[in-house]
């Protein structure tokens, strides 16, 4: 092609032009500024998800008291509240431990493709970790609901006088809520890594397209 | 790391400054975030330095670095870049050098490759670069039958962008 002759020629004049340099004090200060790269936001907002539900967990176990007895009012008075409680906690270590090694296998100096890939790797576990949480929150809210309903003593004698019709309207509205909340936290994920990744994610086809 | 070693990084950055120019050029449209580009790519290069071993050519893992930030790790930022001395610049071409027709030609080329999309704009720059197709194979991750099949889709891509 000529025109991309022409232009390669034009370029390599142009290579050795010097009207464009930074002078080593310019270099010098640029290498001590900090880094706004995918994965530098990607490893905070891990640190972030990690840190929010382990609170969020953690203040429900330590400050609320209701929380407390209606676990004892799911599991009875024995062990199974705080086994339950040690195996999320595992869980949450494992996924940290996933997170770690994910973040410390991006590098910068392997080929375009594994680069993303490794950076999309890393995206996908907080993904699960994220997808693990709704689970187990929308579950406990499930269970929760139906625990309160049926064992609170001050609640069913109220929902005693509630027709069938009455009834049924309320699990709705409590499997709305349900729902609700968890498509509210799941689309707020969307947002943000579909915002933070979608340059990267049309790189990484393209160049996965060609394999095919 | 030693200031020593800072220095060292520095002198070779400033030797070769011109490859991340070029890289900015290419991806950038203006002149603040042709520097901010700049300055991603300088620092993932030094990040990187620990790990450069002095038997790849300094030059050679720039071309890695620099591409790999401009279409994977770069995002844009509203950070103040503040220089010594740095002049705005856009693809100079001189006319004692070319005559009308193919300072023309020139202009529209750059600005057909500067519509390509971002992978396509790094085959044509490691093309314009001179590097052969195994390069570009490992620079980019596929192989290098894939290097040459999608350069020469890029060539066509070039082609009906010149003559619609």
């Amino acid at each position: 092609m000529d025109e991309l002759e022409l232009l390669k020629s034009h370029w390599k004049k142009e290579s050795n032009a010097t009207d464009k340099k930074f002078t080593s004090n310019d270099l010098y200060s640029m290498l001590h500024k900090k880094s706004s790269s995918i994965v530098k936001t990607l490893f905070y907002i891990s640190i972030a998800e990690l840190l929010f539900w382990i609170l969020l967990n953690g203040f429900s176990l330590i400050y609320s008291e209701s929380y407390t007895k209606s676990m004892r009012m799911i599991y009875g008075d024995g062990y199974t509240a705080e086994i339950f409680t040690a195996i999320s906690y595992a869980i949450i270590l494992v996924f940290v431990y996933l997170l770690y090694k994910s973040h410390k296998s991006i590098n910068t100096l392997d080929n375009a493709k594994k680069l993303m890939k490794s950076i999309l790797n890393t995206r996908k576990i907080i993904k699960y970790y994220v997808i693990y949480n709704l689970v187990v929150v929308s579950l406990s809210m499930v269970f929760g609901f139906y625990i309160v309903l049926h064992k609170d003593p001050n609640l069913t004698e109220n929902l005693a006088h509630f027709s069938s019709a009455q009834m049924n309207s309320l699990y709705a509205v409590l499997i709305v809520i349900t729902i609700g909340f968890t498509l509210i936290i799941w689309l707020f994920y969307k947002l943000i890594y579909g915002f933070l990744l979608k340059r990267l994610n049309r790189n990484y086809q393209e160049l996965k397209k060609l394999e095919i | 790391m030693t200031k020593e070693k800072e220095n060292e990084f520095i002198v070779l950055l400033e030797k070769h400054q011109n490859i991340v120019h070029k890289v900015c050029r290419l991806y950038t449209n203006n002149y603040n975030a042709h520097n901010d580009l700049f300055q991603e790519i300088t620092i993932q290069l030094w990040k990187a330095y620990p790990k450069f071993r002095g038997d790849a050519k300094f030059s050679t893992w720039m071309y890695r670095v620099g591409l790999n930030t401009a279409i994977t790790l770069y995002r844009k930022s509203k950070r103040k870049i503040e220089t010594q001395q740095f002049e705005a610049f856009e693809f100079k071409i001189s006319a004692e050098e070319y005559d009308n027709t193919e300072e023309e030609q020139l202009k529209l080329m750059y600005k057909a490759v500067k519509q390509l999309n971002d992978i396509d704009k790094a085959l044509v720059f490691l093309y314009l670069e001179d590097k052969n197709y195994t390069e570009i194979s490992e620079t980019l991750g596929i192989s290098e039958v894939n290097a040459r099949v999608k350069m020469n889709r890029v060539k066509k891509k070039l082609k009906t962008i010149l003559n619609p």
